[in-house]
């Protein structure tokens, strides 16, 4: 399936092997990406924090460039990305007035934007697009004996009702079912649906590095083998910033934490340096021998 | 009707032991309340069970309590919707099964110390940091005589926090209180933006800076979500903690010690610039100013030290290139020309725009049952 | 131990506003409430305050709706002071900061309500109680320096001196147990109504006539005990109360027949007529078989325009969401009418006084009487605000000449003593099924039509439930927040409300206001245009007497809608 791609800054920046791994996994899923190289940065809720028009016009443009792809839907592979820009879309697909007004803003480059456009972070389409049982299909290398503990990432599971998540669609479970559907365990933790403390980085440097260093530490306590998180800007509170995190936290650490396309491209055959894994702060070394261990296509 | 198993989190200081799951089975129908099945409990059965509850309406806001971890108040809480969560919270996908049971696990609410059972100590955490925002009108000069004339939207618009019943559910499960217990926290924040919205008072300069320059003040908050979902009222504490950021820094141009309007002016003006985030500017401007000298102010110094056991892995491992590092990346430049002709169309208004649903409302609903129904339907 | 010039018993708007005027005439003022003060059931006041601050609007026409309202039984001379005092009650509020919905204009907007012959009721979407009660509380905290609060502790017994006259209260500690005397000049009963000596009710479970008891208890006068408010517009499953603003923004009542059956009852004011005129159609309407099954009729808020509602009715929006799973924007919802107020109280004059010395009363547990057989809605608020004030400023001044009286702490073994008894009986019947039996029992005989074979079943079911309330047991044996102690502590003063009530409803033999008697239908002036007051008898069934009712300015007339 064509989606419009919204691959995000972070990915192209500080957590490179995102991008690159997604690019690599895509095809694996029969998913065929256009990029919106156009648009610009969703403001991550920081920018709507300092002016709300402008964070829903930034993100009007995008979603805009998005409907032109003639695409069915937009995907983004970042959970601050996908709140950021939820939060846009429903002050715009709410009140029609001010959805013209924030389009007046955008005619000059001739875009405007139509209510309803569909935007899904990866994890929900690989279950709700893709589907678990077609993701299982492909998978090459089962995660059979990998501890996994999920990390959602806030922007991604709240507000509930902003989100979509209800019975039906219990986007707040996704990564549990996808870690499943790959054949790995999934650790439970406390850290699971908290936050890793990007946002205060530095307006209160120590409980950001607290927050991290908890619930790396829980999620090592249960056992983990490792963390995945669908958010880069997690990533780097939970990766590039966990030496700091360590220290805040008073104990060794040393989880390593995958990017979700990371994971999939695991558990559909790829290989750990392919995937970028070699850039991490945090040396994956126990996913690096585990995978070792399991030579995708050989049952394990 | 159906039976839950409620598990009720016993705690009495007074008998020297830990606190204790508390199990009973009740026949209840789903469409009843959490409170009701306590109620029944302390009534039919073991009268010891502590819980605060009064108007059983939502409007007084004594019972507040988790339910299968999540905050809010027991008595507008559906028995059913209760007891989803937790097999919601156990299952990976898949219907729940028919025999399954149907458990609730009712705890008292989080951040504050426990009286016993189901009662916490408001006092010592909510009530202080409510009296922390100077919590009382400081009357604009001059009085007058009759009433002050306020617009009726802006009115409006102060009631959602108003309407705050002081449950303590946002307190409860605040994520940044839960690492930094001083942090003022999301139910006095949201008091506080109820005076610095209300035209009537006179301190709204003052209120800002107060809560701008406090460690554990405005710009504490880690933006997790947590208390808007736990409000009962919608009174959506975090929007408006960032409604207060937004006067704080755009309209008051309060330079905080803490780095959060440097903050975000530093993304703001980086996302302008490049239309990207670019990372590595973010850290040095938030602390040192937005320009690209900031990097060289002693405090991003600092904390570009301090940071050095990440930087350093993170550059040798090919994690962060160093020409990106250095020059950023940017969106092609007629698309860079367009999103900086938004910046200045939206930053250049007199008076900020800002869209509160709550005030607004939803447009186009269908036609309500029951009123008057045109006799033609419209054809699309 | 505490020695205040007021002490302050409840912390709803009547207690709250009787501390801040008596702290303002330099008295030392301590406030005590069994509950958070934001947690009084003032709290769930929602439709608005009455006043004519409209300049084309005169105190004399407010005065003269609530006197027609009150069926004449009201006494004019309260109830000019309250109209005439109420638009400046307005003002203090609006400058204290309460967040008063504005007009177009900007100024202080009005909305509809029943019994009014103009708008005049001043509003805070559908949350007025909520609001003015949190903006009192602020500035409780303002003045947390001269007013002492505590929160969270329960007056067990009114102390008196040798001459009878009140000198303070025992009060225990919730937290942990301890009982402790407080010495007061002066006392004042803030403690509200006894809503839930009936079942169901639109009040929260610590509505439980504490105040009224006892007061009661040490020979204080009560008066118009019988007159019981059922509210118009309660949900049929719990009882919950759907604000009169609804039919203040046009919402408009139903049967089951589609018929907007108000028109016959009252042609002018139709939904807007006095409350126990639509409680009345209602109940009829129901009893005549043109109700629901469920046994309600239907209010219909989508003749509203849905913006209006979500801005104005949001409360009610929620309600009906949360607790009966109705839309109300989009289809009717069902309500019957349901015990909602006591007209009836603690007898006090004009300043709160009531026939004790020392001891004052204001708000629902007072009877001033400024609402007579029936209350207009939006009065309530004007009344507790007004008499707080008063009160507090009449306690606070009488202070400067008065000496601190002083009881000895060792009289709190005495309370003690009782606490322990109760906590120590065995094998009787359970508080709550004593509670339940009650409620559902005064709900059957004492509600919106009685008669007399009715109330003395009643009667003899209340007396024969006080009796077994003597053996009621309970579980919690604790000091710490033992919520059990205290509840079988309130049931004794449900009891003691309840037999009033019927006792009242017994004596009066006619029908004015909210007393309906289906054996006495008409209004009898010539015989019962006079107050029903009711005193403390030791054991036995209370005493009975008549006290006039005040005429200024308003001859009794015949009350159509």
């Amino acid at each position: 399936m064509k989606v419009a791609y919204w691959p995000g800054c972070v990915s192209r920046g500080f957590t490179p092997e995102l991008h690159g791994s997604m690019a690599k996994v895509a095809p694996l899923l029969d998913l065929e990406l256009v990029e919106l190289d156009r648009a610009c940065c969703t403001g991550a809720g920081v920018i709507a924090e300092h002016n709300q028009e402008l964070a829903d016009s930034l993100n009007a443009r995008t979603f805009a460039l998005a409907q032109q792809t003639g695409t069915d839907l937009m995907m983004n592979i970042c959970s601050t990305c996908q709140g950021a820009q939820s939060e846009c879309q429903e002050r715009l697909d709410a009140n029609s007035e001010y959805r013209a007004h924030i389009n007046e803003n955008l005619a000059d480059e001739g875009l405007s934007y139509e209510k309803g456009l569909t935007n899904k972070n990866l994890l929900w389409l690989l279950v709700e697009e893709i589907g678990l049982d077609t993701l299982k299909s492909k998978v090459k290398r089962p995660l059979s004996g990998l501890k996994v503990g999920p990390f959602y990432g806030c922007y991604i599971i709240r507000p509930i009702h902003r989100l979509g998540i209800d019975d039906e669609h219990p986007r707040d479970r996704y990564m549990q079912m996808v870690i499943e559907a790959l054949g790995g365990t999934v650790i439970d933790y406390a850290g699971v649906y908290k936050c890793c403390g990007f946002p205060i980085i530095t307006m209160n440097m120590e409980a950001s590095l607290a927050m991290a260093g908890r619930h790396i530490g829980d999620a090592k306590d249960a056992d983990a083998d490792c963390l995945v998180v669908p958010c880069p800007l997690c990533h780097l509170n939970l990766d590039l910033q966990q030496p700091l995190a360590a220290r805040q936290a008073g104990r060794e650490l040393g989880l390593p934490v995958l990017h979700l396309p990371q994971l999939l491209g695991l558990a559909l055959g790829l290989e750990p340096k392919d995937l970028g894994m070699s850039k991490h702060v945090v040396r994956p070394t126990s996913v690096i021998e585990w995978s070792s261990s399991v030579i995708a296509g050989v049952p394990a | 009707m159906p039976e839950y198993l409620l598990k009720i989190r016993r705690f009495d200081p007074q008998s020297g032991q830990a606190a204790y799951w508390d199990e009973h089975r009740i026949e209840m129908e789903e469409s009843q309340s959490v409170l009701d099945g306590i109620l029944k409990v302390r009534n039919e059965i073991d009268g010891s069970v502590g819980i605060r509850c009064s108007c059983q309406q939502a409007i007084c806001g004594s019972c507040g309590v988790r339910m299968n971890g999540k905050p809010g108040l027991a008595c507008n809480t559906h028995l059913g919707i209760a007891a989803d969560r937790k097999w919601r919270n156990e299952a990976v996908g898949g219907p729940r099964d028919e025999g399954e049971e149907r458990v609730i696990e009712i705890e008292p609410m989080g951040n504050m110390p426990v009286i016993r059972d189901l009662i916490v100590d408001m006092d010592a955490v909510h009530w202080k940091k409510f009296q922390r925002v100077t919590p009382y009108l400081v009357n604009k000069q001059p009085v007058p005589e009759r009433e002050y004339i306020v617009p009726h939207d802006n009115m409006v618009d102060i009631t959602q926090t108003m309407a705050c019943i002081q449950c303590g559910a946002c307190v409860s499960d605040c994520l940044s209180m839960e690492i930094d217990p001083g942090f003022i926290g999301p139910a006095a924040l949201a008091k506080a933006y109820r005076f610095v919205g209300d035209p009537r008072d006179a301190d709204h300069k003052e209120r800002l800076k107060d809560l701008a320059e406090d460690e554990h003040g405005l710009y504490d908050c880690t933006h997790c979500f947590n208390c808007i979902d736990a409000c009962p009222k919608e009174v959506a504490p975090m929007s408006q903690i960032m409604r207060l950021r937004r006067k704080a820094g755009s309209d008051y141009h309060i330079d905080d010690r803490n780095n959060g309007s440097r903050h975000e002016e530093s993304f703001t003006t980086l996302v302008k610039d490049y239309g990207l985030l670019h990372e590595a500017e973010l850290l040095p401007r938030s602390f040192g100013g937005n320009s690209w000298f900031g990097k060289f102010a002693p405090g991003a110094g600092a904390v570009l030290l301090k940071s050095l056991p990440a930087i350093v892995p993170a550059v040798l491992r090919g994690k962060v290139n160093i020409k990106t590092a250095i020059l950023g990346h940017k969106i092609g430049s007629k698309d860079l020309s367009a999103v900086q002709r938004l910046f200045n169309k939206v930053e250049d208004r007199k008076e900020r725009i800002e869209l509160n649903l709550y005030v607004v409302g939803e447009d186009s609903e269908p036609e309500p049952v029951g009123a008057s129904a045109a006799s033609e339907s419209e054809n699309s | 131990m505490p020695s205040h010039d007021v002490l302050i018993i409840g912390a709803g708007l009547a207690g709250q506003r009787a501390a801040l005027a008596a702290a303002q005439t330099g008295a030392s003022v301590a406030i005590i409430s069994k509950v958070h003060p934001v947690r009084s059931h003032s709290v769930a006041a929602a439709g608005g305050i009455n006043a004519a601050l409209n300049p084309e609007d005169t105190w004399e026409s407010h005065a003269f709706d609530t006197v027609k309202g009150s069926d004449y039984l009201g006494d004019q001379d309260a109830i000019e002071i309250m109209c005439r005092e109420a638009p400046d009650e307005i003002l203090w509020l609006e400058h204290a900061g309460v967040t008063f919905h504005r007009n177009d204009t900007g100024h202080l907007g009005t909305r509809a309500f029943g019994g009014a012959s103009a708008a005049r009721t001043y509003y805070v979407a559908d949350i007025t109680g909520h609001a003015i009660l949190h903006v009192l509380y602020e500035q409780l905290m303002k003045y947390s320096a001269q007013i002492d609060r505590y929160e969270e502790w329960f007056a067990t017994d009114l102390l008196q001196d040798s001459n009878g006259r009140c000198i303070g209260a025992i009060c225990r500690n919730l937290r942990d147990g301890q009982l402790q005397v407080f010495n007061a000049k002066s006392t004042i009963l803030a403690n509200g109504g006894a809503g839930q000596a009936y079942k169901p009710t639109t009040n929260g479970l610590i509505v439980t006539g504490d105040g009224i008891a006892q007061a009661f208890r040490i020979g204080a006068m009560l008066m118009d005990m019988e007159m019981i408010q059922y509210h118009p517009t309660t949900l049929v499953g719990n009882g919950l109360l759907i604000t009169e603003g609804a039919r203040g923004e046009g919402a408009q009542l139903f049967n089951a027949e589609g018929e907007r059956f108000m028109e016959k009852y009252a042609p002018n004011k139709l939904e807007l007529a006095s409350r126990d005129v639509v409680s009345r159609a209602e109940q009829t309407e129901i009893n005549e078989g043109r109700g629901f099954p469920d046994g309600g009729v239907a209010l219909d808020v989508t003749k509203v325009p849905r913006r209006r509602t979500l801005e104005a009715l949001r409360e009610i929006v929620n309600i009906g969401r949360d607790f009966a799973g109705v839309d109300i924007t989009r289809e009717p919802i069902h309500i019957r009418p349901g015990q909602h107020y006591i007209m009836g109280g603690v007898k006090t004059d004009v300043d709160g006084q009531t026939t004790i010395p020392g001891l004052y009363a204001a708000g629902e547990v007072a009877c001033v009487s400024v609402h007579g057989g029936n209350r207009l809605g939006a009065n309530s608020l004007l009344d507790t605000l007004i008499f707080g004030r008063r009160s507090g400023e009449h306690a606070g001044r009488l202070a400067k000449d008065m000496t601190m009286p002083s009881t000895p702490a060792a009289r709190v073994s005495d309370t003690e003593k009782t606490i322990r008894g109760l906590m120590n009986r065995t094998g009787g019947r359970r508080v709550s099924a004593i509670k339940d039996e009650l409620g559902e029992t005064m709900n059957k005989y004492a509600a919106v039509f009685r008669d007399e074979a009715g109330l003395q079943t009643c009667h003899e079911i209340v007396r024969r439930l006080k009796e077994e309330a003597e053996t009621a047991t309970i579980d919690d044996r604790g000091t710490v927040f033992n919520q059990d102690v205290i509840g079988a502590l309130e049931l004794g003063y449900m009891l003691d409300c309840a037999e009033a009530i019927v006792i009242g409803a017994l004596e009066r033999k006619e029908s004015r206001g909210a007393q309906s008697r289906t054996d006495y239908p008409g209004r009898n002036d010539e015989e019962w245009l006079k107050h029903i007051d009711i005193s403390v008898n030791g054991g036995d069934v209370p005493k009975v007497s008549y006290s006039p009712v005040t005429i200024t300015k308003w001859q009794p007339q015949e009350r159509t809608y």
